[in-house]
């Protein structure tokens, strides 16, 4: 065997098991986008987070708790949001925490991990993620938004003025502020049309890379001979490494991840918390999503710094023998 | 037309019963709830009587390739030619290249980690054959009176001593698909029963296996679904406790109507 062999018939099948997996959730990030765009005011997201925008970005972070949302659900709500005025360090800061930081993934990271130390387990995986979270909100905070987001997110914000990109105080480029743009009372039924319009275009432009990443995934789910990977577990550093590179290539759904980490025995454990951490925030089909809202530039920078942060911070954390 | 052909690929694969091949019990009635939704927002949008103008103002009324012709030619090659292509060619579970590619486990350590015991090869307790246990009561039976067990079963008995002794030296009976075993193989005459395990999608599924001594039945076709009476034990084996099957009779069979162990 030479570590690759393909079958169509296979891959088709681990391609619709991961698309009809993926799709309910993408359909229903899409309505929540789509509703969001139809019923949500511009002004409304910048009077329900606090005015002091550190907060709003640490509230951003755990707000994944009380709205859930997998990551390719967020990639949507976030772009919406975005259009709607919610400062786009606190939107990226959701984006990234959500997949993480709510309640379906803290049960499943538990259930998986049984007889694993799951209270670690799930404890560290939320807690990095939110630290991490919040920390490229507050990065995203000091960059002008001109400099990362697309140009047709940036000429959807209505309102928008070059020198305007704040929330409440002066000087901080990453938060725009939407102001003066009001927007036309409609009727329920336009409404609902809108939110079935918008639904359905967000939709396909993101089930467009759904398929790549999936197809991606499912090649090398099926055709990669994975026990060759087995001796990278033998060095703490080799081993953090090249799970995140497997969570980046696998492209799982961090409700489900946690029971392909669990399973890698051989893997010490702070390398399937790196597995847990990044993958949620960043793998193959996200490097497509993220590039619906962010400049490539942007998208490559975070992908280098979300996997530089959490390899650091994990094997900072194996020298403490978890 | 995107969102009716995805939509009557899904309402296809669940009305069909293929979807349990597929996805794991909890997943599946997403998948009708979104065939469902997609067909309606479809029919809405054909009938909708709003220009992009009244409904949108932003560019939100077509998809950001629809709008292109090379867009709608893309929309095309990836939208609908893949999905479409992949559920007319696409099997009900993995070939012998691809369980190979995953690594077949038939060891319960190399699971997750329900009912977590020690690594390391425990003592046999020495069981009685056939002495009547109080599990006897709750475990399911053949018709035949053998005891009906899944391959996880015996793998996590591998493990656990309680476990070992509600089946040990019983008469069993299990279904699944048959490999070569070409490595604790050492007489020639055993063979690997293997039963995919899911945990969400067959995407995550992985090959599990117990040993099966078998004789002269290897004629079989290999990845054939085969049913194995015989007799569980428990023997050390390269320093670990394997789960092997001493078979009375293997027999093809039919595939069970969940391909798939959860």
């Amino acid at each position: 065997m030479n570590g690759f062999a393909f079958s169509f018939q296979d891959f088709s099948y681990s391609f619709l098991s991961i698309l009809f997996e993926g799709i309910p959730f993408l359909l229903l990030g899409s309505l929540i986008s789509g509703m969001v765009d139809a019923f949500v005011p511009a002004k409304m997201m910048t009077r329900i987070l606090p005015k002091n925008s550190g907060v709003a970005i640490l509230i951003s972070g755990l707000l994944g708790a009380v709205f859930p949302m997998c990551e390719c659900g967020s990639v949507m709500v976030v772009r919406r949001l975005i259009r709607k005025g919610l400062p786009v360090s606190c939107a990226t800061t959701y984006m990234l925490a959500a997949p993480i930081v709510n309640p379906v993934v803290a049960l499943s990271t538990f259930a998986a991990f049984r007889g694993q130390s799951p209270w670690v387990m799930m404890s560290l995986r939320l807690t990095l993620g939110f630290f991490i979270a919040v920390t490229i909100g507050f990065i995203v905070r000091q960059i002008p938004v001109e400099k990362f987001l697309q140009k047709s997110i940036l000429d959807s914000l209505p309102g928008r003025r070059r020198t305007a990109f704040r929330m409440s105080s002066p000087g901080m480029p990453g938060n725009d502020l939407r102001e003066g743009v009001e927007e036309p009372v409609q009727n329920l039924r336009i409404r609902l049309l809108k939110t079935a319009r918008s639904a359905s275009s967000d939709f396909l432009d993101v089930a467009f890379l759904l398929v790549i990443g999936a197809a991606l995934a499912s090649l090398f789910n099926t055709a990669v001979d994975q026990t060759r990977i087995l001796p990278l577990a033998t060095s703490p550093a080799l081993s953090i490494v090249s799970l995140m590179a497997l969570a980046f290539v696998l492209a799982l759904c961090s409700t489900s991840d946690a029971f392909i980490a669990a399973s890698l025995v051989s893997f010490p454990f702070v390398a399937k918390l790196a597995f847990l951490v990044f993958g949620a925030m960043f793998d193959i089909k996200l490097y497509f999503l993220y590039g619906l809202v962010y400049k490539r530039r942007f998208v490559v920078g975070l992908l280098i710094g979300l996997f530089a942060g959490v390899a650091l911070i994990c094997m900072r954390l194996s020298q403490l023998n978890l | 037309m995107t969102l009716t052909a995805w939509s009557a690929i899904l309402l296809y694969f669940y009305f069909s019963g293929r979807i349990s091949a597929f996805l794991h019990p909890v997943f599946r009635p997403f998948v009708l709830i979104s065939g469902g939704v997609m067909i309606l927002l479809a029919i809405g949008l054909a009938i909708s009587p709003l220009s992009g103008d009244e409904c949108c103002e932003e560019e939100g009324c077509a998809h950001s390739l629809g709008r292109m012709t090379t867009g709608r030619i893309l929309t095309f090659l990836i939208l609908l030619l893949p999905i479409g292509a992949a559920a007319a060619i696409s099997s009900d579970g993995f070939g012998a290249g691809t369980m190979m590619n995953r690594g077949i486990v038939n060891d319960a350590t190399g699971l997750k980690a329900a009912r977590q015991t020690s690594l390391s090869p425990t003592p046999q307790q020495p069981v009685q054959p056939q002495q009547p246990t109080a599990a006897d009561e709750y475990l399911p039976k053949s018709k035949s009176g053998n005891v009906l067990i899944q391959v996880t079963d015996l793998l996590y008995a591998a493990q656990d001593s309680s476990l070992r002794s509600d089946f040990q030296g019983k008469t069993i009976e299990l279904t699944g698909q048959l490999m070569p075993d070409n490595i604790n193989n050492p007489n020639g005459n055993r063979f690997k029963l293997v039963r995919m395990l899911m945990v969400c999608c067959a995407a995550d599924a992985r090959p599990v296996a117990v040993l099966v001594d078998g004789g002269a039945n290897t004629k079989i076709p290999e990845m054939s679904w085969v049913r194995v009476t015989g007799r569980a034990t428990f023997p050390t084996e390269g320093g670990r406790m394997m789960a092997v099957v001493k078979a009375d009779s293997v027999v093809v069979s039919d595939p069970p109507e969940e391909t798939m162990l959860y």
